[in-house]
């Protein structure tokens, strides 16, 4: 049985035809919700509709959408903004208000990131320094206390370890023999 | 209570625990029912609903706010940008959980069919129809969806969705006239 398609409905027309879709084309979310308000230029509209028409998943995207954006919206469970609230902490917002923790020693620091870079290297620079002559000084002082009040109470000691590898090796081979 | 279009974006991607706060109050009807539309076909719980709808505003701030920082005012409304965020978020989610079920009613009748292979369909050729007029044709009559759906899906009135699914229409019967099937 032949019949002809212009005697058809137009739904069963429709059925009859295979629209050329091609494949689906990534649409990024600014692009979907730009088309979605009419935002777009005939040209790029064109290139969304194409991909909404061979696409299912994005049609119902589109219509679901759509529907949800033109009813009221019912009232969230309260539990819903409460666990959204708390993704984000106190501590970014302190720190943002805050600055940088250098800026409240040095008022200037603002002046600049190579000033501060620099005077952050120098500031290192400085802090190992003390640091350095600080435990060397006290190392000392602490061995020559040791050895004074080890005398005093009659018990022998060698003299004050020196701090290099090979006299504290000696000291600790003539201990012993 | 803070409207969505009342949120200073520039605090927001900045950190500001405030800021976020009130976006988070503005936002969440929205979410919700984004998020509770998606996940509506795969059946799942009400807590499915919430962890969803943490991943989309975890999505949000992830990265240093990086997606949300991406958001062009002049391109599209915060709402609409939201909603398609949510939409895809939720969709992920529902993925993730492997449950997708779909009620054999909210399924379009076309998609149930089985297609008569022995019908052999003819190719619309290229050109024929804008792709607004196939847009629209397979709203109509693959999704089965009504006229004012589609004018509100495009942002045009109803009329102008008729005379659109009226030109088509007359294209095709014009270029098959004559065709057998």
């Amino acid at each position: 049985m032949s019949t002809e398609r212009t005697s058809l409905s137009d739904r069963e027309l429709w059925r009859s035809l295979a629209a050329d879709d091609v494949a689906p084309v990534a649409v990024s979310d600014m692009d979907f919700a730009a088309w979605l308000e009419g935002r777009l230029s005939e040209a790029e509209a064109s290139r969304i509709d194409a991909a909404v028409t061979a696409d299912p998943g994005l049609r119902r995207a589109a219509l679901e959408l759509s529907d949800v954006l033109g009813k009221p919206l019912p009232a969230p469970p309260p539990r819903m903004a409460v666990r959204g609230q708390a993704l984000v902490g106190f501590d970014v917002e302190k720190q943002m208000s805050r600055g940088p923790w250098l800026a409240t020693l040095l008022p200037a620091f603002a002046m600049g990131f190579g000033l501060q870079r620099g005077a952050l290297a120098g500031m290192a620079v400085v802090v190992a320094a003390v640091g350095f002559m600080l435990g060397g000084g006290l190392g000392e002082s602490y061995a020559t206390q040791k050895y004074a009040s080890a005398e005093s109470s009659g018990v022998t000691l060698s003299e004050p370890l020196g701090r290099d590898t090979t006299n504290e090796l000696n000291d600790l081979f003539a201990d012993a023999t | 209570m803070t409207e969505l279009n009342q949120i200073d974006l520039r605090a927001l991607a900045a950190g500001s625990k405030r800021t976020w706060d009130a976006f988070v109050v503005a936002a969440t009807p929205l979410i919700n029912a984004v998020v509770r539309r998606a996940l509506a076909t795969y059946r799942l719980s009400e807590d499915d609903v919430m962890d969803a709808a943490q991943d989309v505003f975890l999505r949000l701030c992830a990265n240093d706010f990086r997606l949300l920082k991406t958001y062009d005012p002049a391109r599209a409304g915060l709402s609409t940008w939201l909603a398609v965020v949510s939409r895809s978020t939720a969709v992920d989610y529902a993925r993730r959980r492997r449950q997708a079920t779909t009620p054999i009613d909210e399924v379009p009748e076309t998609a149930l069919a089985v297609e008569d292979r022995h019908v052999e369909k003819l190719k619309i050729p290229d050109g024929l129809l804008t792709e607004r007029q196939k847009l629209i044709l397979k709203c109509l009559y693959d999704e089965e969806r009504d006229v004012a759906e589609i004018a509100q899906l495009l942002k045009i009135d109803a009329q102008t969705v008729r005379s659109t699914h009226h030109k088509a229409l007359l294209r095709l019967r014009e270029h098959f006239k004559g065709e057998t099937s």
